[in-house]
């Protein structure tokens, strides 16, 4: 059965990791990122599955990128799944949230709220006709409250109530809206989180791989609204648990 | 948690090579080992009433079997064997490939690679991480008409020919297909045996958890940090209340297999058990108190298996482990087919 993503931030870390895993089971590829080479290096690589990638470099938070994202889509004939992974952490060293520079906090929104859901919007045609789903990657930094990421956490923050008013928003569109928390993960970005660090004893993104598994054949209805963990035990959806009769032997 | 603590010598002799019926006993004849802080005792599986309190409440595990071995043909190896250890849905699984019944993988296969699976075209999405025998497959259509066509149950190389049907893999619960291998601590149960516990006043509710296979050795040197596969599960609302209420009214729970309290675990909130539904992979063990029930009937479990630390967190580690000398010494025996454990923290 033919399906198409759109997953943003695919050139390395998480994006890359789950297009790999798309592509492998025969998904049609629509991915971006800002660097050039990367990008068309990671769709090199996801092309040797033998199904269509389009790659194309630009920045969600251009509008007219995000309009060329969405006909790239249009073309390869529809979207099932948009993964809005691109992110920036914002203001690096993380700094205090009495010291964020606002410009640098009103970019990270631009980049982490915003963009994502024009994206949303661009394609949520798309989206409906084929009851898609929309994954936002979100952070325990959007629950923690820990000093230094309240800069990020407040665009993670955002994005996740944005997910959860989505979700009921489009219901009746059956479009799903989920967001993922990924757990802290060995990749450039969580580098960049922690300057000089040993981030050696953090998992790869391909740790994230059966949850994935998971959520991307699970009825849109039963996964709407929720806020899932990759890492976390327990991956639950929303129909009530059907009504188990006494046990009849 | 150090994986040897979970290590011990079971001799080969102690396996079930087939189903009790062959050795000339009933199902609910097979042994029962009781370990409570008192002690250990011995007796048969039918005698279960009379070590549980009146208003105790035995939750089981309502999944049934499929036969879900298949033979599968890789374009480089040849035939092999695909166990098909849990459906994500559509056309997604995780699967076991397998040389033979006695001989594991993992394989020299690779994310790519197409292959047959009792003749349907497969595919190799990615391994699991953390466990390279297991691999996430897609293929085109579902494979229960090809269990229903070409499959039969897993087994591994312990048991012996002839093989037992797919009906002696099913336990007097089973009402939903889903598990990949019989979660055999409710076999021992029968009839007769449920209508003494019902004329105790002792209660049954019922929880689904469809098992994956049993590549559940520990490998990791903190047992913490194993890595276990998720499982399908559903803790229905009648069930969530019943054991709610047992847990607030100090009445007994009494889980029917480490799946039961996979399900209740990952159910429990605070102080209580929702309703709930999804896949869980929660390692239970002695670093994470169990909250929703007071003891475990499973079967025994062989070394250096992951269940064993479930069994360290339902009772004092000396207890669990003098209880598995007794086992050894009295000459019980293991696996799906053979005798079954009793473990209480509490006194009978």
């Amino acid at each position: 059965m033919h399906r198409t993503a759109l997953i943003t931030g695919g050139s390395r870390g998480l994006g890359r990791t789950v297009a790999e895993f798309l592509a492998a089971q025969g998904y049609d590829l629509v991915i971006t990122g800002r660097g050039e080479a990367e990008i068309e290096e990671a769709a090199r690589t996801l092309r040797r599955h033998g199904g269509p990638v389009t790659a194309l470099a630009g920045d969600v938070a251009d509008p007219a990128h995000r309009r060329r994202l969405a006909r790239a889509a249009r073309d390869l004939g529809g979207l099932d799944l948009l993964l809005n992974n691109a992110s920036t952490l914002g203001a690096t060293p993380l700094p205090p949230l009495a010291e964020y520079p606002l410009d640098a906090l009103e970019e990270a929104f631009r980049v982490n709220v915003l963009a994502p859901l024009a994206l949303i919007r661009e394609v949520l045609p798309l989206l409906a006709q084929s009851g898609g789903l929309v994954v936002n990657v979100s952070s325990d930094a959007a629950r923690g409250g820990y000093p230094g990421w309240g800069g990020y956490g407040l665009t993670k923050a955002a994005l996740d109530l944005a997910s959860l008013t989505l979700a009921n928003e489009l219901a009746g569109r059956f479009v799903g809206v989920v967001a993922v928390d990924p757990g802290d993960l060995r990749t450039r970005m969580h580098q960049e989180a922690f300057p000089g660090e040993d981030i050696s004893d953090r998992p790869l993104p391909e740790v994230t791989l059966p949850f994935w598994a998971w959520l991307l054949e699970q009825p849109r209805r039963d996964v709407t609204g929720r806020r899932y963990q990759a890492q976390a035990d327990c991956w639950e959806v929303n129909a009530p648990a059907a009504e188990l009769a006494e046990v009849a032997v | 948690m150090k994986r040897a603590e979970l290590d011990f010598d079971r001799p080969q002799a102690l396996q079930a090579a087939g189903p009790p019926e062959r050795r000339g006993l009933e199902r609910d004849e097979v042994r029962l080992l009781v370990t409570t802080e008192r002690g250990h005792e011995h007796a048969r599986f039918r005698d279960l009433p009379r070590f549980l309190a009146p208003g105790t409440l035995l939750v089981v595990n309502t999944s049934a079997t499929l036969p879900a071995s298949l033979p599968a043909r890789h374009p480089a190896l040849g035939p092999l064997v695909a166990n098909v250890s849990t459906w994500y849905g559509g056309g997604s699984y995780l699967v076991e490939l397998r040389r033979s019944a006695a001989e594991p993988g993992p394989l020299p296969v690779e994310a790519g690679d197409h292959l047959e699976i009792a003749g349907e075209p497969a595919r190799l999405v990615a391994p699991h991480p953390g466990l390279p025998r297991l691999w996430f497959v897609r293929v085109e259509n579902s494979l229960r008409p090809a269990m229903e066509r070409a499959g039969s149950p897993i087994r591994y190389g312990y048991l012996e020919a002839p093989y037992p049907p797919l009906a002696d893999y099913q336990t007097l619960f089973a009402r939903q297909p889903g598990s990949a291998e019989m979660p055999s601590a409710g076999r021992p149960f029968t009839l007769r045996v449920v209508n003494a516990l019902q004329a105790r006043g002792i209660g049954l509710a019922g929880v689904t958890l469809h098992t994956g296979v049993s590549s559940h050795e520990v490998e990791a040197d903190e047992v913490e940090d194993q890595t276990l596969y998720a499982e399908p599960f559903e803790v229905p609302q009648h069930t969530a209340e019943a054991v709610t209420a047992a847990r607030r009214e100090r009445r007994p729970v009494i889980a029917v297999g480490t799946t039961v309290i996979r399900a209740l675990e990952s159910a429990w909130d605070r102080d209580r058990v929702r309703p709930a539904a999804g896949f869980t992979r929660l390692l239970v063990h002695p670093g994470r108190p169990v909250r929703s029930v007071d003891g475990l009937i499973t079967g025994l479990h062989d070394p250096l298996a992951s269940h064993l630390a479930m069994l360290h967190a339902v009772a004092p580690g000396e207890l669990v482990r003098a209880g598995y000398t007794e086992a050894v010494r009295e000459g019980y025996l293991w696996h799906e087919f053979g005798d079954s454990h009793l473990l209480m923290a509490g006194a009978a």
